[in-house]
């Protein structure tokens, strides 16, 4: 006859026990009294305990915990949020905030704009070997300028870099806001990886880099690694820290404009 | 990820009582674990449970505290007298009462799995995996709890185990 430790019967009470054992542990139980009892105080104290905290769950929370996951500007921890709130107030150069609507900008928006393009660092090829952005459909002109298309404007858009999975065409690496103030994101495709900044409602590309596309992988998945210089350019523009989940999330429902 | 912070708060509350006993020291570690939540939420991994990575930075917090603390040479305030009195008492708050006073006279140890699995509920490999411990450490350290909760309640003015 199996000699049942304590910690077998603990192990049964906490629902540790595999099937086979617990099956085993049955059947003795029902044979022996002194058995029954040492399953039963290890059984009792645990409900004892349980039942000694329960009503804490029906306590009210107490506001100073409860507010710590309100509104994110709301909120105290995520201090780059309110220094970016701050960062805005300081460098916006208008005196208005820009009235983009959240659909696609029209083409008269973009030519009231054109005229800022000059001031507005174009973006910056990087690699020798990558291929003229004309060429990939996921980038174009506008205005003189390289703007995300496409799937990846739609990535940028809407893909969280919380969510963003493997085996997607475009992963979205890390949202931050820059020093100007905008909202910037890193992404990759199967071959290249980019930093695009929020320019009056387009994606402005600001850096590219081609990826070694390694012989193996699926050429329709975004690479996850990003190219040092990538990193690089991130580190020239960001301003705090990278936006958290959560913070990237309202960014996302307020359509990406600050 | 807020909302679902938000839903465990009184959770975390519970977890912070088993830790801290006291009730404003238990919300400061839910308060602590709350920020670190929401500044390094890209730590937490997808697929895994949100409840056992704020228990961890609660943990975390608790033994930070607790070693300030010994260096203050500060000691932990008990729980309020106070906060029992005036309530009616019957016979399952009393034991409520003294329960959640045995458990406060186990080491930080103990508190931590009695916590995490007997009030808590985690499965054991995920209760180790709270407090950076293999399994079998937690099960011999559940087994210690156990007896010496035991041998407080059985006798509350006893020497400490």
């Amino acid at each position: 006859m199996t000699t049942w430790t304590d910690s077998s019967l603990m192990a049964f009470a906490d629902g540790e026990m595999d099937t086979g054992q617990s099956t085993q542990l049955q059947a003795a139980l029902m044979a022996d009294n002194a058995l029954q009892q040492r399953l039963v105080a290890i059984t009792e104290q645990r409900a004892r305990v349980a039942a000694a905290f329960a009503p804490v769950m029906d306590e009210p929370v107490p506001d100073r915990l409860s507010q710590l996951l309100r509104a994110p500007a709301s909120a105290k921890p995520i201090s780059h949020v309110i220094d970016w709130h701050a960062a805005r107030a300081k460098k916006e150069p208008r005196g208005t905030e820009p009235t983009v609507s959240s659909v696609a900008p029209a083409a008269s928006t973009w030519a009231q704009w054109g005229g800022m393009a000059a001031s507005i660092v174009l973006g910056v090829l990087i690699g020798a070997q990558i291929k003229p952005p004309m060429d990939d459909p996921h980038l174009g002109l506008q205005g003189g300028k390289l703007v995300a298309s496409g799937i990846i404007e739609k990535s940028l858009t809407t893909q969280l870099a919380s969510e963003s999975g493997s085996g997607t065409p475009v992963t979205v690496q890390l949202s931050f806001v820059d020093k100007r103030g905008q909202y910037c994101r890193t992404f990759s495709t199967a071959h290249m990886a980019g930093l695009a900044c929020q320019e009056q409602g387009r994606w402005a590309v600001q850096h590219l880099a081609a990826l070694d596309a390694a012989p193996h992988t699926d050429m329709r998945q975004a690479s996850s690694a990003l190219p040092r210089t990538l990193l690089d350019a991130v580190d020239q523009r960001i301003a705090g820290d990278a936006l958290d989940a959560n913070s990237e999330r309202s960014a996302r429902a307020q359509g990406w404009r600050r | 990820m807020r909302d679902d912070i938000a839903a465990l708060l009184p959770r975390l509350r519970r977890f912070g009582r088993t830790l801290a006993h006291n009730r404003e020291d238990a919300d400061d570690l839910v308060q602590i674990a709350v920020e670190r939540a929401l500044t390094h939420s890209h730590q937490w991994q997808p697929g895994t449970r949100l409840d056992s990575w704020m228990f961890r930075m609660m943990q975390n917090a608790w033994i930070d505290e607790s070693r300030a603390r010994v260096r203050r040479q500060q000691t932990f305030v008990e729980e309020e007298a106070g906060e029992h009195v005036g309530v009616s008492t019957n016979d399952a708050q009393m034991d409520a009462l003294a329960v959640r006073k045995a458990v406060s006279q186990l080491s930080d140890e103990q508190r931590a799995v009695v916590g995490l699995v007997l009030v808590e509920g985690l499965p054991y490999k995920e209760a180790a995996d709270v407090l950076g411990i293999p399994v079998g450490t937690l099960t011999s350290r559940l087994a210690r709890a156990r007896d010496a909760l035991q041998a407080i309640l059985a006798d509350p003015n006893g020497a400490r185990p």
